[in-house]
């Protein structure tokens, strides 16, 4: 559940700052030669996420991002470090 | 360390040399700017004196020479005349490297002897009216028709177009590497469907060529595409770090010319019963004058040995970029004020050197975005190795030496500081960014300033250079700490300023 809400989430923004259609979005497109995205995109993405999910990102790890599917597993990743709570509840 | 390559040694100092006397003898660049054009003996000339071919390989009839060489045979052209520069320095970076770098035999074969020559001079063309620093938003794209490229929409300020034979166009190509892929195309300006728009009327570097290009169904074969298809984007941010390499060593010449002018002044310019150079406070403009052109020249250099030595220029092209071209335009305007009113008429050539120069900050990438990327670059960094150089520097550097080192560790406190207030969201503190990359391109301007001093009379600059960039260094770090107040106090006066603008309303003037 959550990994699909964490998933849903870093699409739909990515789409949007991208200003594309989230539908077309597949995982193996690269951020900067596909999406246009370049450090400073990318790190505008994952500073949204990060305060929509209530995350702390560290600008390093933003950096090893190359992918959709990077953008997607990492906050899934970092979701789940940061709010173990809520996987507790739902397990 | 800044050395040139040991077969370039005897070659390139006497390339030099040639390139001073030509520029001297054969390009008037007041007669230049004034008419708007380079005549097309300049471009003979240059061509005759093998420029054009300069960074292209020998196996294609070209010299084959370093990045290094070509940034000191730009230089001295810059030095000479801007317009020239960049025609010569446009054509041997951004305009051939595609090709050079990214094509396939059939393009390099066929079109690289005739760019060598000189009988084809090349362009570039990526930017957009709608599409500044902002590359991703291009809208001319390329579609794939059979085993050809069908290229349709326009480019905006394409540098050297009015006369180039050839343009390495960046597209939309949504038949490769998927729907958003972009690629970078080799188009010969013959290619029916191409368009020369009339030329910009511009500010300064008023010889450069400067038009709009379209592509109305301009078809190339396949092969004509640079690269791997779809990776058009990564292959133009590749290309671009050449550009903003020699547009830097552009800017080392014009900063030259600046110190040239200032002390041909100072000397000969008497005040109150002798020249105005023997006041001190003239002696400390111009020391300051050499000790940043000294740093800029190290820096262009630091850059070349990174390229080299196989490393990477993305981040260090854009550190010499903002660094250079902000250096030779507080040369260039420190010039101007020694001349006094003298320097404000047209006549002795500083106001031609301050217009040609002001475009350098801007074009290749603002440096109000490329301080952004620099000072997220340092951010991003996992323990990048800065100063230490104190073991490493002769007894005459040890101070300069031992500055660098603070600056070093107080640059890093800051970044560790930066990073654990705001971790991603630092992207959107863009003054905290900013004024990160000033001290870390100073540190880095200081770096190569003393590990590059190998004699008396430059170790003398490059600890001259030190102090000057330590002080703009610790400025800057000063400022990051109010950040914060400063973005929060240009917010709220902002607001109030754009309102009537967005509202439609006439603005109501700034007077209390």
């Amino acid at each position: 559940m959550f990994d699909s809400l964490t998933r849903h989430r870093t699409i739909a923004l990515l789409a949007e700052i991208a200003e594309i259609e989230a539908q077309t979005l597949r995982g193996s497109e690269r951020l900067r030669e596909d999406l246009g995205l370049d450090s400073i995109g990318s790190l505008e993405l994952l500073a949204t996420i990060a305060s929509e999910l209530k995350l702390d990102l560290e600008v390093e790890d933003a950096m090893e991002i190359h992918t959709v599917e990077d953008a997607c597993v990492f906050i899934d990743r970092q979701y789940r470090a940061q709010h173990p709570e809520l996987y507790a509840c739902n397990a | 360390m800044h050395e040139l390559a040991t077969h370039e040694r005897d070659i390139v100092p006497q390339l030099v040399d040639q390139v001073r006397r030509f520029m001297a003898r054969e390009v008037d660049g007041a007669a230049i700017d004034r008419r708007g054009v380079i005549p097309e003996s300049v471009r003979s000339g240059a061509a005759s004196l093998g420029l054009f071919g300069m960074s292209i390989p020998e196996e294609h009839g070209g010299a084959g020479l370093s990045l290094r060489a070509v940034c000191d045979v730009i230089s001295e052209m810059a030095r000479a005349d801007r317009s020239v520069a960049i025609m010569v320095g446009l054509h041997a970076g951004l305009g051939t490297r595609g090709p050079v770098e990214l094509g396939t035999k059939a393009v390099r074969d066929a079109y690289l002897p005739r760019l060598a020559s000189g009988e084809w001079i090349a362009s570039f063309a990526a930017t957009e009216a709608g599409a500044g620093s902002d590359l991703a938003s291009l809208r001319t794209r390329g579609e794939v028709v059979g085993d050809t490229l069908r290229l349709t929409g326009e480019k905006a300020y394409v540098t050297n177009g009015g006369f180039a034979s050839s343009f390495t166009v960046l597209a939309r190509t949504p038949g490769f590497g998927g729907a958003r892929g972009h690629s970078l195309v080799f188009v010969p300006r013959e290619t029916p469907g191409v368009e020369i728009g009339a030329e910009e009327d511009k500010l300064g570097i008023r010889g450069s060529s400067t038009v709009t290009v379209s592509f109305d169904g301009a078809t190339v074969p396949l092969d004509h595409v640079l690269g791997t298809p779809g990776r058009g984007m990564e292959h133009a941010y590749h290309l671009l770090t050449w550009g903003r390499t020699l547009m830097s060593a552009g800017c080392v010449g014009t900063g030259r010319a600046a110190l040239d002018a200032a002390l041909a002044h100072v000397t000969t310019r008497r005040q109150f019963g002798k020249p105005i150079g023997d006041f001190a406070a003239t002696r400390l403009h111009i020391a300051r004058m050499a000790a940043r052109l000294y740093a800029m020249e190290s820096v262009v250099r630091g850059v070349a040995d990174v390229h080299a030595s196989g490393g990477s220029l993305e981040a260090v092209s854009a550190i010499a970029k903002v660094f250079a071209s902000e250096g030779a335009f507080k040369l260039v305007d420190r010039a101007l004020q020694l001349q006094g009113a003298l320097g404000f008429l047209e006549g002795p050539g500083v106001a031609r050197l301050l217009r040609d120069c002001r475009i350098t900050r801007i074009f290749e990438g603002a440096n109000d975005v490329l301080l952004l990327r620099v000072g997220l670059a340092r951010l991003a960094a996992h323990d990048v190795p800065r100063g230490h150089i104190l073991g490493v520097v002769p007894a005459p550097l040890r101070s300069a030496a031992s500055e660098v080192d603070g600056l070093a560790e107080r640059l890093g406190e800051v970044v560790a500081d930066v990073r654990a207030r705001h971790g991603v969201t630092a992207v959107r503190h863009q003054l905290v960014l900013q004024r990160l990359a000033v001290a870390e391109i100073s540190l880095y301007a200081a770096t190569n300033s003393v590990l590059g001093a190998s004699s008396e009379e430059q170790f003398a600059l490059a600890s001259h250079a030190t102090d000057l960039l330590i002080e703009e260094a610790t400025t800057s770090l000063d400022a990051l700490s109010r950040a914060d107040a400063d973005e929060r106090r240009a917010l709220a006066m902002s607001e109030v300023l754009y309102a009537p603008y967005r509202d439609g309303r006439d603005a109501p003037g700034l007077s209390p």
